[in-house]
């Protein structure tokens, strides 16, 4: 009679709501009631199995509050979902046969979004701008699958992309998503692991005919399929401006044993600590660092190395150039790591405070980095036993290569101005002063900018 | 780079000196290696070899896509790259080293018409029979074309090439050819350069020049290439005073070399 109804009923008409009864003021918080049907009006192709998880909760409601705090809820999540425009809900108290007289009726009201929809943006990436068309059809096949097309038309780097994702229902939170490279997201405690595969089909070439030799011998096409493993620690209550928390993401990437022909091993981290000092300024440290083994004798392609320098990593210094170059063109590197220390403050004199003024920060920071090439004994595969250690001492071993990446380091110092845009971007204006340069660096000095999502 | 650019790039180059380090390269030669790009890679071997100039031949398996112009072979001289047989000859001409300088005008003109009968005729009838006749194509071209890659890329990029290459069959009026008629006109373009040939050691009578490397090039490649069908060779066969003529020039320039 009561409580578990899952009725669904798409063809109900909305039930009129009752005059007000004048006189009978009663204290509603305190009513006992219990809600009798849970409907959801307005579906078309959405599967009724996936909205009873989210539903599901309204039936504990004991009180008016409670209804309408739990039905509020309930109204997130199917918002959440991504199919719906519009969730309306109407409380009404029961009519007809089985009726309790505190029983209640809650209906959503939803309106499905359309079948395809189509979107045209303009995207500004780490120092790179692009145009971006995208086709999406949400709600394919009923529960919340999400199937996106994208092509990508950008000043560096043209891509397309098949995206599909499908929630788990009752668990929105762990997803299956094929991104083209299936990958699954799961919490575990307080970390997020993400697993994924991807397979990568790649052609460089060279953008102009003066192009060093050492870049033109990397042109062609590649193929790389790996498997990589990723574990973020988020603690920070923001992503773009922080004023407490740590972040600790962790990467590792292994190519080469699912098929293609990049064959490596690569490791990297980024860890940042945020901690609010005097007057609202805010002390950030961060640390990045990798590094890159190729398996089985093969030099490592160059798409594959890391780059360092630019307004987005070592400020100062021109974009991606730091470390082994070849007449100019930079070649990236085996192993890095770098290294910033900011201090955010407001604007001096605060203008614009509470609106406009708090997106920006004026920051001072210090970075400090290095990259190099790893010439590892173990690349030359099949040694014979004996041999390892005369090859060990005749080319480096890892101290020598630690070693390496302590001289020389790069680093610069400067402040200047950071605008947040929206939650995920910033631009900066920076006054810079580069130190450590070594030969074959391409520095900025002075005035740089630069606009991007992930900075050190 | 504009042409002005490159004119004088062309021109610093050419104060230089021919190094001891140039480098000639080609796909892999046992595994990857086509029938045409073979020719055009011995012609360009020959050619060096004739002006005296060392060059070390290595084998790359993306040798196409670092070539600047998308053909092979090209060659790394200094830090300077030139593909295909026409601006090479070019830049060694800058360098001060020519086969054709002592012909005269009448006589280049036609040693250009030849060698444009050679690209027109026999390139392209080796292009045709290594990409259009599906046999060909099935069995030998589109395996070793994609012999370095793993798959599926293997499969992609043999069946993008084999489409491009059909493409310009097309364009150029050979779409509509069947296997016989281009052995006619293989036979044809022999007869040509057997008239011309005669009894001379080389086609300009005492010098070898371009053209000397360029049918060497393609007429020893089809003799020792072997195809689904020997047909090809049959036809060069029949002309023996072009067998002889190659047989001359490898035992004069490609001695060390083993046939």
């Amino acid at each position: 009679m009561h409580g578990r109804d899952l009725g669904v009923n798409p063809d109900d008409l909305v039930e009129a709501p009752e005059p007000e009864q004048e006189g009978k003021q009663e204290i509603l918080e305190n009513k006992d009631v219990v809600v009798q049907h849970v409907n959801i009006q307005g579906l078309g192709r959405t599967k009724e199995d996936l909205l009873g998880y989210e539903i599901s909760d309204v039936f504990h409601a004991k009180n008016l509050i409670d209804v309408m705090k739990k039905a509020h809820v309930a109204r997130q999540k199917l918002l959440r979902l991504g199919i719906f425009n519009e969730v309306e809900v109407l409380i009404d108290t029961t009519e007809g046969a089985d009726a309790l007289p505190n029983g209640l009726d809650v209906t959503f009201e939803v309106t499905e979004i359309k079948r395809l929809t189509g979107s045209y943006n303009t995207m500004v990436g780490n120092n790179e701008g692009s145009m971006v068309l995208g086709l999406k059809l949400p709600n394919m096949l009923g529960r919340a699958e999400k199937l996106t097309f994208q092509f990508s038309y950008g000043t560096k780097e043209t891509s397309y992309g098949l995206s599909f994702f499908k929630p788990q229902p009752g668990h929105f939170e762990r997803k299956y998503v094929a991104d083209p490279a299936p990958q699954t997201l799961f919490p575990l405690g307080m970390t997020s692991h993400t697993l994924k595969w991807e397979g990568v089909w790649r052609e460089l070439g060279c953008l102009a005919r003066s192009a060093s030799f050492a870049v033109r011998e990397e042109s062609g096409h590649s193929l790389k399929s790996a498997l990589s493993h990723t574990v973020s620690v988020d603690s920070r209550n923001s992503a773009i401006f922080p004023s407490r928390g740590a972040l600790l993401r962790i990467n590792q990437e292994l190519a080469g044993y699912t098929g293609g022909d990049a064959s490596f091993l690569k490791e990297d981290f980024e860890l940042q600590l945020n901690r609010r000092l005097f007057w609202d300024s805010v002390l950030c440290a961060s640390l990045w660092g990798g590094v890159l083994c190729p398996i089985g004798g093969q030099s490592s392609c160059i798409a594959d190395r890391f780059y360092l320098g630019g307004p987005t990593s070592v400020r100062g210094f021109g974009m991606y150039s730091i470390g082994p170059q070849s007449e100019g063109d930079y070649l990236g590197g085996e192993a890095y790591w770098a290294g910033g220390l900011h201090l955010y403050t407001p604007l001096p004199f605060r203008p614009g405070r509470g609106g406009f003024g708090d997106l920006f920060r004026t920051h001072f920071f210090l970075n400090a980095g290095n990259l190099c090439n790893l010439n590892y004994a173990f690349r030359v595969p099949y040694i014979l036993w004996f041999d390892i250690e005369s090859v060990m001492c005749a080319g480096e071993g890892p101290r020598a290569h630690l070693q390496k990446l302590a001289e020389c380091i790069r680093w610069s110092y400067g402040a200047g101005i950071v605008l947040r845009l929206g939650n995920i971007a910033r631009l900066e204006l920076n006054y810079c002063v580069p130190m450590g340069v070594q030969s074959g660096d391409r520095i900025c000095d002075g005035v740089q900018f630069g606009a991007g999502i992930r900075f050190l | 780079m504009s042409l002005a650019a490159e004119a004088f790039v062309s021109q610093m180059a050419a104060a230089e000196p021919w190094p001891e380090n140039a480098s000639l390269y080609q796909p892999l030669k046992e595994d990857q290696i086509l029938l045409s790009d073979c020719a055009t890679s011995l012609a360009v071997q020959a050619y060096l070899r004739m002006c005296g100039l060392p060059v070390q031949v290595v084998c790359r398996a993306n040798a196409e896509y670092m070539s600047p112009s998308g053909k092979i072979p090209f060659i790394h001289v200094g830090n300077q790259v030139v593909s295909e047989l026409g601006p090479i000859v070019q830049f060694t001409k800058a360098k001060g080293h020519s086969l054709s300088d002592g012909l005269d005008d009448v006589q280049r003109a036609e040693m250009k018409a030849y060698m444009e009968l050679v690209n027109n005729m026999l390139l392209t009838a080796e292009l045709y029979i290594q990409w259009c006749d599906e046999a060909t194509a099935a069995e030998i071209s589109r395996p070793r074309y994609s012999s370095p890659y793993p798959w599926p890329l293997s499969n992609i990029l043999a069946y993008q090439k084999q489409w491009e290459v059909r493409r310009k069959m097309n364009a150029v009026g050979w779409g509509g050819k069947n296997l016989e008629q281009v052995y006619e006109d293989v036979s044809q373009c022999c007869q040509a350069l057997s008239q011309r040939l005669g009894t001379q050691p080389f086609f300009f009578n005492k010098q070898p020049t371009e053209l000397d490397a360029l049918v060497f090039g393609h007429l020893f490649t089809i003799l020792t290439t072997r195809l689904t069908s020997s047909e090809l060779a049959e036809r060069i066969k029949s002309y023996s005073n072009l067998l002889s003529f190659c047989r001359r020039i490898e035992q004069t320039y490609f001695e060390d070399k083993s046939s």
